[in-house]
């Protein structure tokens, strides 16, 4: 409570921050923030390209659309979620030169990512006006389920943030994992397809209720989808897919802030 | 209530390079075992260190290199934690740590005066409200919307001054910064931190290798001598204190008489230089205000007609003082090739107790050159058997001045008098 407390006071110093980190990026680019949208675009039209020849089931979304609603929660998962780890030693001439309570850095990644997420909120619009969609009522569970991304990678940019200060593998390792639970996640494919062959076919026999339970344990697997339903589908979010994830989330998250807590004050030290 | 309370304050590092994870793990996993892990071996920065400070106080620590100052600064600004220990602080500190590490080169000089005031916490509408006398006190107006990697570097660290000196708080921080700028500049951040300090009443810490700006600006002087304080009192006080200290150490550091730095044509090298006693023995420490006797030895490599040799003495931190240069007597002299030594006699040694050091170089006339030229040489030590370091005689400067006062007392007063009156109150020290 105290820290909340802390950080309220600290509000804008994470704004100017976030800003700073937005203006260093795209200071001398020509093109400026729309760089922010590159990244999602063209996976979108990679994982497009690859579509046609392996044939993956979208149901009745398009799937370039189908993807992108995909990519959009994951990039910005990933990207906060690396970049908050490597947040602290990034910022080795602050921490060594002035206080101020360190959870600011991880926390001003996270930021940083959300405006980069809003400027992707265009091209998701571009795409359902292109496709003819209209958003439905659903589309106000989308602070929910992006705050609920928020604190999915803040669990791992704290602990990864403060290891990252001792053992630098982290921030070398992390990209590495990131682009393995990417295939573990449903970006490419639509959670259906999961929940077609695990618990309609039950592909895996006896097996199959358990694996799906460890596959929605990933947050992702949850957010993805409920990203997709309640913009492209117009459905509430599936709950079943996200309790696990959602449990881990709630466990993870407050073991690796106190983590966080305890290492910060030998950062200085040690960086 | 002290501003700031230190407690039997103790900071530990650990030596050597973090181990490595397989290293960590194992001894990890011996201590779980209950066996003993090699531990690496711990350093001391700061030792059972206890002061408290009041508002309003202008502290200095002072130290040599590694006596733990920048260590005390960050536990009191809170960027390290003391490994046991307390240290409480009540009100905001504003430090000034090597102004300006928060600059990003690609923003202008309006960006970065607004990311460091944020940085330094304040707000953007204390920072709005300041922007003005932020700007024009660095002397940037011109250069504002500039990008600040455009910047000369004394530009950079005259607006990262600025905007740190902008910050209202009741305790500031101040690391070796005031070496900053041009000498015009200097003498304005000067002025900037005399006005914080003795018009706004802030408690201020400083610490500097500057002893003499530390002797003028401060109240109270911490001497910190590995990882404890030595000495804690009057700045002039704790100032001589580490004056007579650092005398000692760079006397036993030098070698005697070696031109190590020379600066020679070749023609004549300096083989020895020493201060003698009457009976012809070298000595480092001369007595103040008594004879005193140089001798030096020189190799000239070929002839050397009519040189003319100069022997002065300057302080520690290269201060000239005086120098002496051979009467016309002896310059009509032709050296042949060889040794020869030369002595000089000084009947009242004038330079008040202290530690100095000797330069000694050698024109030729015809055509007029250097040929040889040496500065801290033959470090030497004045004392004197009625004067301390710290007696008001030896706190005017390095020599002593004869002079004979008189006074008498003026029935009518004469008209000029109030130019005279000093127009700001004298700093209370």
């Amino acid at each position: 409570m105290n820290g909340l407390k802390e950080l309220c006071t600290y509000r804008e110093l994470i704004a100017v921050l976030a800003w700073k980190n937005i203006a260093v990026r795209y200071k001398q680019a020509y093109l400026g923030i729309a760089w922010a949208v590159l990244k999602p675009v063209t996976l979108m039209l990679i994982f497009t390209l690859v579509k046609s020849f392996v044939g993956i089931d979208s149901g009745d979304i398009p799937y370039p659309i189908l993807t992108f609603a995909a990519l959009m929660p994951w990039t910005f998962f990933q990207e906060s979620a690396s970049e908050g780890v490597n947040s602290v030693v990034g910022n080795t001439a602050l921490i060594k030169k002035i206080y101020f309570p360190r959870e600011i850095f991880p926390l001003t990644s996270v930021v940083t990512k959300l405006v980069e997420l809003g400027i992707n909120f265009l091209i998701l619009a571009g795409l359902m006006a292109w496709y003819g969609m209209m958003p439905s009522v659903q589309f106000l569970w989308v602070p929910v389920i992006i705050a609920y991304t928020v604190l999915a990678s803040l669990a791992v940019a704290f602990a990864g943030a403060a290891i990252n200060v001792y053992y630098r593998d982290v921030g070398q390792a992390l990209p590495v994992l990131l682009s393995l639970l990417m295939y573990a996640s449903p970006v490419i494919y639509p959670l259906q397809l999961v929940k077609d062959k695990l618990l309609i076919q039950q592909a895996a026999g006896d097996w199959s209720g358990l694996l799906y339970t460890l596959y929605t344990l990933n947050p992702l697997a949850g957010i993805i989808d409920a990203f997709q339903s309640v913009v492209l589908r117009g459905q509430a979010p599936d709950v079943g897919a996200m309790v696990p994830g959602a449990m881990l989330v709630a466990v993870l998250l407050p073991l690796s802030y106190l983590y966080f807590k305890r290492a910060e004050s030998y950062f200085a030290d040690v960086i | 209530m002290p501003i700031i309370e230190v407690e039997h304050l103790t900071k530990e590092y650990r030596l050597g390079a973090l181990q490595s994870l397989k290293q960590t793990m194992l001894n990890a996993g011996a201590r779980l075992i209950g066996r003993a892990a090699p531990e690496r071996p711990l350093f001391k920065a700061l030792d059972d260190v206890s002061f408290t400070i009041e508002q309003g106080e202008v502290v200095g620590i002072i130290g040599h290199n590694g006596a733990g100052k920048s260590t005390l600064l960050k536990m009191l600004a809170r960027i390290s934690t003391p490994t046991r220990g307390s240290v409480k602080v009540n009100g905001r500190i504003a430090p000034l740590i090597e102004v300006g590490a928060g600059f990003v080169p690609d923003f202008t000089g309006r960006e970065n005066v607004y990311l460091n005031g944020a940085i330094l916490g304040m707000s953007k509408r204390e920072i709005d409200r300041k922007f003005d006398e932020i700007v024009d006190f660095a002397e940037m107006a011109e250069f504002i919307d500039t990008p600040v990697k455009r910047y000369s570097s004394g530009m950079q660290v005259k607006l990262a001054f600025s905007v740190a000196t902008s910050v209202e708080s009741e305790i500031l921080i101040v690391d070796e910064v005031l070496a900053v700028g041009d000498l015009a500049f200097q003498r304005k951040c000067f002025d900037r931190m005399e006005n914080l300090i003795k018009r706004q009443g802030r408690t201020v810490l400083i610490v500097s290798h500057n002893i003499r700006q530390i002797e003028r600006m401060c109240n109270r002087v911490l001497l910190l001598d590995h990882g404890t304080i030595k000495v804690d009192g009057n700045a002039k006080l704790v100032c001589n204190v580490f004056f007579e200290q650092s005398d000692v150490t760079i006397i036993a550091q030098q070698d005697k008489g070696k031109a190590s730095n020379a600066l020679t044509t070749g023609e004549a090298d300096l083989l020895d230089l020493n201060f003698t006693d009457p009976t012809g023995q070298t000595i480092d420490t001369i007595e103040y205000n008594a004879p005193a006797n140089i001798r030096f030895k020189i190799r000239a490599h070929r002839e050397i007609r009519n040189p003319i040799f100069f022997i002065g003495f300057h302080t520690t931190d290269f201060i000239y003082l005086t120098a002496s240069i051979t009467p016309g007597s002896l310059r009509k002299k032709t050296l042949s090739e060889g040794t020869h030594e030369f002595s000089m006699r000084i009947d009242n040694f004038p330079l008040l107790p202290g530690a100095y050091a000797t330069r000694l170089s050698i024109d030729v006339e015809e055509p007029i050159k250097n040929i040889f030229y040496a500065d801290n040489l033959c470090h030497f030590r004045v004392t004197s058997s009625n004067l301390q370091r710290s007696s008001p005689e030896c706190q005017g400067g390095f020599f002593s001045l004869e002079a004979h006062w008189s006074h008498q007392h003026l029935l009518q007063e004469p008209v000029d008098a109030r130019h005279l009156q000093s127009p700001l109150p004298l700093p209370q020290t």
